[in-house]
């Protein structure tokens, strides 16, 4: 049997705990080991950002990244966007834009906006367009979601939020 | 209350998209599960000498490995479904896995069975095999020659089909006034949905039941293909198409490997998993396109055209896929007109096989070909007659009283309004100012370029008679079923299988603006072949002009039943009963009225039904259309050329569709602006290169150049509205319209900024290289 | 694909004509070389370990020397197969004087198959002169070592 290695992280906001091979992608054990299938694999390559999820608060490819390198980190999936009070308000902006269609690149593309916002809460369409760079959508042409971010922003930014909150893992 | 059909709902779909709780193929996980790993030929044609898979049984962890002599007597190779008749087609099947030779480079060779997917991987490098390699064939053209490599022993020069429609004399074109010669190349282009292909398999021994879950845009044409390639009947095969990923055409396809994997599921009795890797998508996957199109066009010095002659040969890939034959042929073929009225036209279509990826639909299919040609064309001609391209549309665009319009193909356009889009589209662009604007940039130094496109396209498959006609192996009606539960609430089922086009949302706004029920209790069920009925599936922007006009027929069938049952219980006879927003009333008499909930209730009960009528309340239709239906619209694009890199920037992209009766403006503007992206790519960035010997080198999201955000504006998009009168919705089809349209929009506007330099023609796509290149050439020629 | 590599040896163009077809020097210099040994048709058989980019494996084959006109030219035909594609080489090597010692240019036809070809041909280019060059420092150090100890 090949080597195996503990890893432990903080996932959505729960700790987790698994003994896996050390060649293991962080994508993979999110959706192999924890079940957490809202994080997709669109490339081999990290062109497609189908994977992003937030590690320590940053978007990270999750197919690029070792899970035994997350050992001790926290991380952010789609699955941990949303509270028991509703959706997060770029799941939100999302909805009410039709910034997705078949859906598969979304939650990868809402972590990379999430990314964004912490870091420019007002964000141009420009910089909205540029800041994309790193996910592919095939459906939508981005036009609708660069609106879904545009329009995130400014509901974060009415609501008072200066850091882009999640539901449970931010906080700790 | 304001009207659900025409109003910009949110999609039903999303809740469970944005919260990760959508369930794709790859998210499948069954007990015992165990995964598949394909070993692929690294040559593009070479015999197969050897496979040794000894070591590769004997890593641990891999459950069998099999090869195709392995398969052999447990499936059939996977056969197209359009056999093209009149045109000496001659199919080639895909086998299960290859056997005596490969045809192209990631051709499956063997497929490994394993633990998980790192173990299946593992044991693939293990697996030795012995190739002859074989001198192989990339070209269309090529492959036609004579000293070319044979693929397939029994198909001369390659040549898997030769169709021919229409004649024209050579005089015609000896005697015209002016005439415009025109060499095309529709690159090849590869659909890259974000979700690969993938396939769940799970076999019962005990009762013989085969469940596949795969990646599909048509489960029951995948149903009834691997009904017979596998050796199991319909009624034990179920096919469950869940959350795709986008398809694009590339997953029409019956390919082999879902096939594979549901039968090695019923050797080793343990359900298997595959999923396609990226690089395995690029080359194992349908490619889309590859057409040499030559296009002669005759015309007045005043500018009318009066006959149009293309030939087009087609790269088919090594087998022919499973739409392959009729993209090139029909759907490229009657379509050549495009939106004008041309007394004559004829076309010839070779395709030929060669050592590359077999090519199927992608988006458009055909129709993208058919426009990016005559509107190519169209271009020239004004050009060489000195004439604005705006004015040489509007003297040929087929005119409003026309309708329905007989082509010179042989197609009867349903309804339209040419001009119309075209002053909407113009209206909202302000042309005097740029060409203005363009002539002052000039003098700076900046090249500004606007490109045309008056398309119209064929979709909305179709009449089942004429898909008999044309050789298609199956039907192209819809169906749907209409069941309005005891408690009120409705579930609808279609045989169109969405996969984002928001169908969820659609249908069910249908349906609850016919009922008057909110559409929260109506809900869509679709892609299962055990749940719904029957059904073909979606392509050829079909979904909502065929499967949609089913949905709606359905409920009227539920309305007309409710309708009778409320007559009997408020005593009056059906003719006095109004049906009002979800509400039958007798007429004059506001106070005597049942909700259709409540005649749910009672027809589910069915303790006092007025005679003659059986209990529930359920609607079915088995709607076939009895034409194609023809969306059209005028696409401009505005483009800057940078001199010195030769990068092409797109500055403005305006968009007016009709696509009939929108019933969702937000899903449609998405559709366009979708539909767009692509088709700007394949005018600028997107292409499959191969090497001589039939190598994929743009086979990785490095090298293959996906449409990113930054490289648009915001898609000015508008709408005129013509219904359709070949459906009861009165809707056309709107999935291709913008791979249809934006590519010779596109062209022309780069060509139209290259002017200065007397660049005539390039092919797509115009990288910075290609055009840069030009400008040079160009300046050099001064 | 087309490469070319000049290497300039401060050895006698005699000496590195010798040298270079020689089985020792080969064994030490080929990069990542694991085996190197010679057949009865006077060909050899080699195994190789290579590195392009993402793409690693471990390559066998078969080296042949042939068309040589000492102490000018020999043609280099290299055929190997790994799990990420196969490489089909044929290299023309020029020996020419120089004012110090020789030159040896390697002109070099290359085709490759596989994962090569779809993800490795963008960096091939880069990696195959790496190699090269690799190939020639080792060659030019064991060249002196041996030429030292004569």
């Amino acid at each position: 049997m090949a080597h195996q290695v503990e890893v432990s992280m903080k996932v959505n906001g729960a700790e987790s705990k698994s003994v896996i091979e050390p060649r293991m992608l962080l994508v993979h054990y999110l959706r192999e080991e924890l079940n957490l299938t809202g994080t997709h694999i669109g490339c081999d390559t990290s062109q497609c950002g189908a994977c992003t999820v937030l590690l320590d608060g940053d978007p990270v490819k999750s197919c690029t990244v070792l899970a035994v390198q997350a050992n001790g980190k926290s991380i952010t999936t789609v699955e941990g966007l949303a509270s028991k009070e509703g959706l997060h308000p770029i799941q939100m902006s999302f909805w009410e834009k039709h910034g997705l269609q078949c859906g598969f690149c979304t939650p990868g593309v809402m972590i990379a906006a999430i990314g964004l916002l912490n870091e420019n809460p007002d964000p141009s369409e420009e910089e909205i367009r540029l800041a994309l760079e790193g996910v592919i959508c095939r459906c939508t042409g981005y036009q609708f979601i660069v609106d879904a971010v545009k329009h995130a922003a400014q509901t974060l930014r009415e609501a008072g939020e200066t850091k882009v909150a999640m539901a449970d893992s931010m906080k700790a | 209350m304001a009207s659900l059909i025409g109003s910009a709902v949110r999609r039903k779909e999303d809740p469970r998209l944005l919260t990760g709780n959508g369930c794709f193929t790859d998210d499948i996980k069954l007990t015992g599960m165990v995964h598949a790993a394909f070993l692929r030929s690294p040559h593009a044609h070479a015999r197969i000498i050897r496979v040794d898979t000894e070591k590769a049984r004997s890593l641990p962890g891999v459950t069998a490995v099999f090869t195709g002599l392995d398969l052999a007597g447990k499936m059939k190779a996977v056969p197209a479904m359009w056999f093209l008749p009149g045109c000496d087609l001659k199919p080639k099947d895909r086998p299960a896995l290859a056997t005596d030779k490969v045809r192209y480079a990631g051709e499956a060779v063997a497929v490994v069975i394993a633990e998980n997917r790192y173990v299946a991987r593992d044991a693939l490098d293990l697996i030795e095999v012995d190739y002859e390699v074989l001198p192989a064939v990339v070209s269309q053209e090529l492959a036609m020659q004579d000293d070319a490599a044979l693929l397939h022993d029994d198909v001369p020069n390659n040549l898997a089909l030769l169709w021919k429609a229409g004649e024209i004399p050579d005089q015609v074109f000896a005697d015209a006034e002016v005439v415009v010669k025109q060499r095309l190349y529709n690159q090849r282009v590869i659909p890259s949905p974000m979700e690969t292909r993938g396939a769940v398999a799970q076999y019962n021994p005990g009762s013989g039941e085969m469940t596949l879950w795969c990646t599909s845009q048509n489960p029951h044409i995948h149903r009834l293909i691997y009904a017979d390639v596998l050796g199991i009947p319909e009624t034990k095969l179920r096919i469950i198409a869940p959350d795709v990923g986008g398809g694009f055409g590339a997953k029409i396809a019956t390919y082999t490997e879902e096939a594979v994997v549901a039968c090695i599921a019923r050797e080793i009795q343990k359900p298997v998993k595959w999923v396609e890797e990226r690089k395995e998508h690029f080359m194992a996957t349908s490619h889309g396109r590859d057409e040499v199109l030559e296009v002669e066009l005759a015309g007045t010095k005043d500018g009318r055209i009066t006959a149009l002659r293309v030939t087009n040969t087609a790269n088919l890939g090594a087998y022919l896929s499973t739409f392959g034959a009729g993209c090139p042929t029909i759907d490229f073929g009657l379509m050549v007109t495009g939106a004008y009225a041309i007394p004559q036209a004829a076309v010839v279509t070779y395709g030929v096989y060669t050592n590359t990826t077999p090519t199927d639909a992608y988006r458009g299919a055909g129709k993208p070909e058919a426009t990016y040609q005559i509107e190519r064309a169209v271009d020239l001609f004004a050009d060489k007659i000195g004439m604005d391209p705006v004015e040489v549309r509007r003297i040929n665009l087929v005119p409003n009283d026309a309708f329905p319009y007989n082509s010179a193909m042989g197609v009867t356009y349903d309804s339209g309004d040419y001009q119309k889009a075209l002053d909407k589209a113009l209206e909202i662009f302000d042309y005097a100012a740029f060409r203005e604007e363009q002539k002052e940039q000039r003098q700076k130094g900046k090249y500004l370029g606007v490109g045309f496109s008056t398309y119209v396209e064929l979709c909305g498959f179709g009449p089942s008679a004429v898909a008999g006609a044309i050789g298609f192996q199956g039907g192209v009606w819809e169906n749907s079923t209409v069941r309005v539960h005891p408690g009120g609430t409705v579930t609808v089922f279609t045989g169109t299988s969405p996969h984002g086009q928001g169908t969820a949302t659609t249908f069910c706004q249908i349906v609850a603006e016919k009922l008057g029920v909110p559409i929260s209790d109506v809900e869509l069920v679709s892609g299962d072949t055990q749940s719904v009925s029957m059904g073909w599936g979606t392509y050829g922007s079909r979904a909502t002009a065929v499967g949609g006009a089913a949905v709606s027929l359905a409920t009227d069938r539920v309305i007309e039943k409710a309708r009778k049952i409320a007559a009997h219980e408020l005593e009056t006879t059906v003719d006095q009963i109004e049906f009002i927003a979800g509400q039958f009333t007798v007429k004059g008499d506001l106070s005597r009225s049942r909700t259709i909930q409540q005649i749910a209730r009672s027809a589910n009960y069915a303790w006092n039904l007025p005679e003659g009528v059986e209990p529930a309340l359920e609607g079915q239709s088995f709607f076939d259309p009895s034409n194609f239906v023809y969306p059209f619209g005028t696409h401009i694009c505005v483009v800057e050329v940078d001199e010195g890199t030769g990068e092409v920037e797109i500055r403005r992209y305006i968009a007016v569709d009709d696509v009939g009766r929108v019933i969702n403006p937000l899903l449609a503007e998405g559709q366009v602006h979708g539909g767009i992206a692509q088709g700007v790519g394949q005018a600028l960035w997107e292409g499959a290169v191969y090497t001589e010997q039939g190598q994929l080198q743009s086979g990785t999201f490095m090298d293959y150049t996906m449409p990113k955000a930054r490289f648009f504006p915001p898609i000015e998009s508008a709408f005129t509205e013509t219904l359709s009168p070949v459906n009861p919705l009165g809707a056309k089809g709107i999935g291709e319209t913008g791979t249809t349209a934006a590519p010779p929009a596109v062209v022309n506007a780069v060509m139209d900024a290259l002017k200065p330099f007397g660049v005539a023609a390039l092919d797509m796509p115009l990288t910075p290289e290609k055009v840069w290149r030009a400008i040079r050439s160009g300046r050099d020629k001064e | 694909m087309q490469l070319s590599y000049t290497h300039t040896f401060s050895l006698q163009r005699e000496i590195v004509w010798k040298l270079i077809q020689n089985e020792d020097v080969l064994k030490t210099a080929i990069p990542g070389c694991k085996s190197f040994s010679r057949m009865d048709d006077g060909s050899y058989d080699v195994e190789m370990g290579l590195s392009v980019g993402p793409v690693k494996g471990v390559f066998t084959g078969q080296v042949q020397m042939t068309d040589q006109e000492e102490p000018s030219y020999y043609c280099l035909k290299v055929k190997g197969k790994g799990l990420p594609g196969e490489v089909d080489a044929v290299a023309h090597m020029h020996l020419d004087e120089t004012e110090n010692g020789a030159a040896v240019t390697c002109r070099m036809e290359v085709v490759v198959t596989g994962v090569l070809a779809s993800v490795g041909q963008r960096v091939m280019g880069g990696v195959a002169k790496l190699v090269l060059g690799q190939f020639f420092k080792s060659a030019d150090t064991e060249m002196r070592k041996l030429t030292s100890q004569v």
